[in-house]
C-alpha cells in the first residue's frame, strides 16, 4: 500500500498537469460552445423558416455525432480540407461544437418555461421584442437553464477524456503513458479517476445545491 | 405626435364588428364598443362568455379574426399583419392589469415599475425611479420598493402592477378579473385603488365578478354571453332593471352565490 502511495505522490504532478489541460479545454470550448448554444436556442424558434431549418441541422448534427467522431474529424478530417489543427485546437473545437448542440436544447428549455403571462406583461406594456427578450424573457429563462448547464459542464470535463484519442497529453493520456512505461496501469488509472472524481463530485453536490436553491426562490 | 387631445371628442376605444375564432370555434360574434375619454365600463357574464378576449384584442395581445380596434387614434385590423411599432403606438396608451398580476419575478418593485418606463418612454434610471416612488406612494407600497414580488401578498402584487401599468401614463386601463386571485379582504386594497383611479378620471375598461363595483364605481356595464354583448346600459339601470330574461338569470344567478 505504502508503495502505491508513493508511486502516486511521484505521478501526482504529471497527472494534475493532464487535468489542468483538460480543464483549460473543457473551459475553452464551454467559453465558445455555451454562447453558440444560446444562439441556436434563439434561431430556433425564429420567424425564418429557413433560419430555423439549419438551426435543426445544426443541432441535430452536434447531438447526433458522438463526442469521439466529433473529435477525429476535426484532427484527422479537416486536414484533408486543408485545415491543420493542433490537437488542443482540434479538441476545443470539436468539443465546442458538441457543448453548442447540447446547450442550445438545454436553454432552450430553460426560455420555454418562461410564464406565458410573463411575455404578455411585457408586450402590454408596449416592450419591443428585444428588450422583453433581454429584461424579461432570457434573465428568467437562464436562471432555470443555470443548474442543467452546470451539470453539463462537468459531463464535459469528464469528455475531455476522449482527447486522449487524438493524442492530447491530458489526464488519461498521461496515466496511459506511465501505465505503458511502469506497467502499472491500474494504479495510473485508478489515481486518474481519484483525481477527476475529486472535481466532479464536489462539483455535482454544489450544482445540487443550486437547483434547490433557485427552484425555493421560483416557488415563492 | 398625439392625435388626441382632452378635448376630442372622439371614443378613446372604438371597437367595430369585432369578431375573434379559435381555430373553428368562434368566441367574439361581432362585438361593437365605443368608450369615451373618462368613462368606466364594467363587463361582467358568465365564464368563457369571451370577456377576457375582447378586453385582450383592445391591446392586441390576441389578434382578432374581423373588423377593427381603435385606441387614441390607432387602428388594428383583423389578424394584423400590423407591424410592431403599430402595436407598440397603440400599447403605449393602453395600461392593463391582469388576473395573476404577472409581476417581474427577478426584478425587484421598483424595477418592474420602473423598467418599461425607461425601454419604452426612454426615461432616465433616475427619471423612472422618482415617478415609481410617486406611484408606490399612491398605491400605499413605497416601503416595498426594494423587495422582491415573491415577498408581496396578493393583494400588494396586484396594487404594485397597477402602479405599473400607470407609470406609462396611459390614457387608458384595462383590468381582467383583478381581484378574482385575491383574498376578500385583500381584493379590498385593490378596489380602493380602483376606485380612487375612478375617481381621478381615468378612463377603465373593467371585466370583474364585482357587483358592487360593477354598480357603484363603473358608468355603464357590459353583459356579455356566448362572445355577444346581450345588454348594456347605466349601470344601476342594467344592475336592477335589466331587459333581457338571460341577463336577469345571470344576475339572479351571480347574487344567489
Ligand atoms: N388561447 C385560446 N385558445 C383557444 N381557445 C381559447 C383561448 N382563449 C380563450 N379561449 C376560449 O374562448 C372562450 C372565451 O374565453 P374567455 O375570453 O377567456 O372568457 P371569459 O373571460 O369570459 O371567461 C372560452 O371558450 C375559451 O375556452
Ligand atoms: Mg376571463
Amino acid at each position: 500500500m505504502s508503495e502505491i502511495l508513493g508511486l502516486w505522490l511521484e505521478w501526482l504532478p504529471r497527472l494534475l498537469g493532464g487535468l489542468w489541460l483538460g480543464c483549460k479545454v473543457a473551459g475553452l470550448s464551454l467559453i465558445l460552445g455555451i454562447p453558440l448554444g444560446l444562439v441556436l436556442a434563439l434561431t430556433v424558434q425564429a420567424k425564418s423558416t429557413v433560419l430555423r431549418a439549419a438551426t435543426l441541422v445544426v443541432v441535430e448534427i452536434g447531438r447526433g455525432t458522438p463526442a469521439l467522431v466529433l473529435l477525429q474529424l476535426a484532427y484527422f478530417g479537416l486536414p484533408s480540407a486543408g485545415l491543420t489543427l493542433s490537437a488542443m485546437a482540434a479538441s476545443v473545437l470539436a468539443l465546442a461544437v458538441c457543448a453548442a448542440a447540447y446547450t442550445s436544447e438545454i436553454i432552450r428549455g430553460g426560455l420555454e418555461a418562461v410564464a406565458a403571462g410573463q411575455k404578455e406583461a411585457a408586450d402590454a406594456l408596449g416592450m419591443s421584442r428585444l428588450d422583453k427578450l433581454r429584461f424579461i424573457v432570457l434573465p428568467q429563462g437562464l436562471a432555470v437553464a443555470l443548474p442543467p448547464l452546470l451539470g453539463f459542464s462537468i459531463t464535459i470535463l469528464q469528455g475531455t477524456s476522449l482527447c486522449f484519442a487524438i493524442t492530447l497529453p491530458e489526464l488519461i493520456s498521461q496515466a496511459y503513458a506511465i501505465g505503458a512505461s511502469t506497467f502499472r496501469y491500474l494504479p495510473a488509472l485508478v489515481l486518474a479517476s481519484l483525481l477527476y472524481a475529486a472535481i466532479c463530485i464536489p462539483a455535482s453536490m454544489l450544482v445540487g445545491v443550486l437547483e434547490r436553491r433557485l427552484g425555493a426562490h421560483h416557488r415563492a | 405626435m398625439n392625435e388626441t387631445s382632452a378635448t376630442d371628442i372622439r371614443p378613446l376605444v372604438l371597437v367595430e364588428g369585432l369578431r375573434k375564432s379559435f381555430g373553428s370555434h368562434e368566441v367574439l360574434k361581432g362585438i361593437d364598443l365605443s368608450v369615451q375619454r373618462g368613462e368606466i365600463v364594467a363587463i361582467i357574464g358568465p365564464s368563457g362568455s369571451g370577456k377576457s378576449t375582447l378586453l385582450r384584442c383592445v391591446n392586441q395581445l390576441e389578434t382578432h379574426t374581423a373588423g377593427t380596434v381603435t385606441v387614441a387614434g390607432v387602428t388594428i385590423g383583423p389578424d394584423s399583419a400590423s407591424h410592431d411599432r403599430e402595436l407598440q403606438k397603440l400599447r403605449r396608451n393602453v395600461g392593463m392589469v391582469f388576473q395573476s398580476f404577472n409581476l417581474f419575478p427577478h426584478l425587484n418593485v421598483l424595477r418592474n415599475v420602473s423598467i418599461a418606463q425607461q425601454r419604452v418612454l426612454g426615461r432616465s434610471q433616475a427619471e423612472a425611479d422618482e415617478r415609481s416612488m410617486q406611484l408606490l406612494t399612491r398605491v400605499g407600497l413605497a416601503d416595498k420598493a426594494k423587495q422582491y414580488p415573491a415577498r408581496c401578498s396578493g393583494g400588494q402584487q396586484q396594487r404594485i402592477a397597477i402602479a405599473r401599468a400607470l407609470a406609462l401614463d396611459p390614457q387608458i386601463m384595462l383590468f381582467d378579473e383583478p381581484t378574482s386571485a385575491l383574498d376578500p379582504e385583500l381584493g379590498l386594497e385593490v378596489l380602493a385603488v380602483m376606485r380612487e383611479l375612478a375617481e381621478g378620471g381615468m378612463t377603465m375598461i373593467v371585466v370583474t365578478h364585482e357587483m358592487h363595483f360593477a354598480e357603484d364605481v363603473s358608468n355603464r356595464v357590459l353583459i356579455m354571453a356566448d362572445g355577444e354583448i346581450i345588454e348594456q346600459g347605466p349601470s344601476r339601470e342594467v344592475m336592477q332593471k335589466p331587459q333581457t330574461e338571460r341577463a336577469r338569470q345571470f344576475l339572479s344567478a351571480v347574487r344567489d352565490r
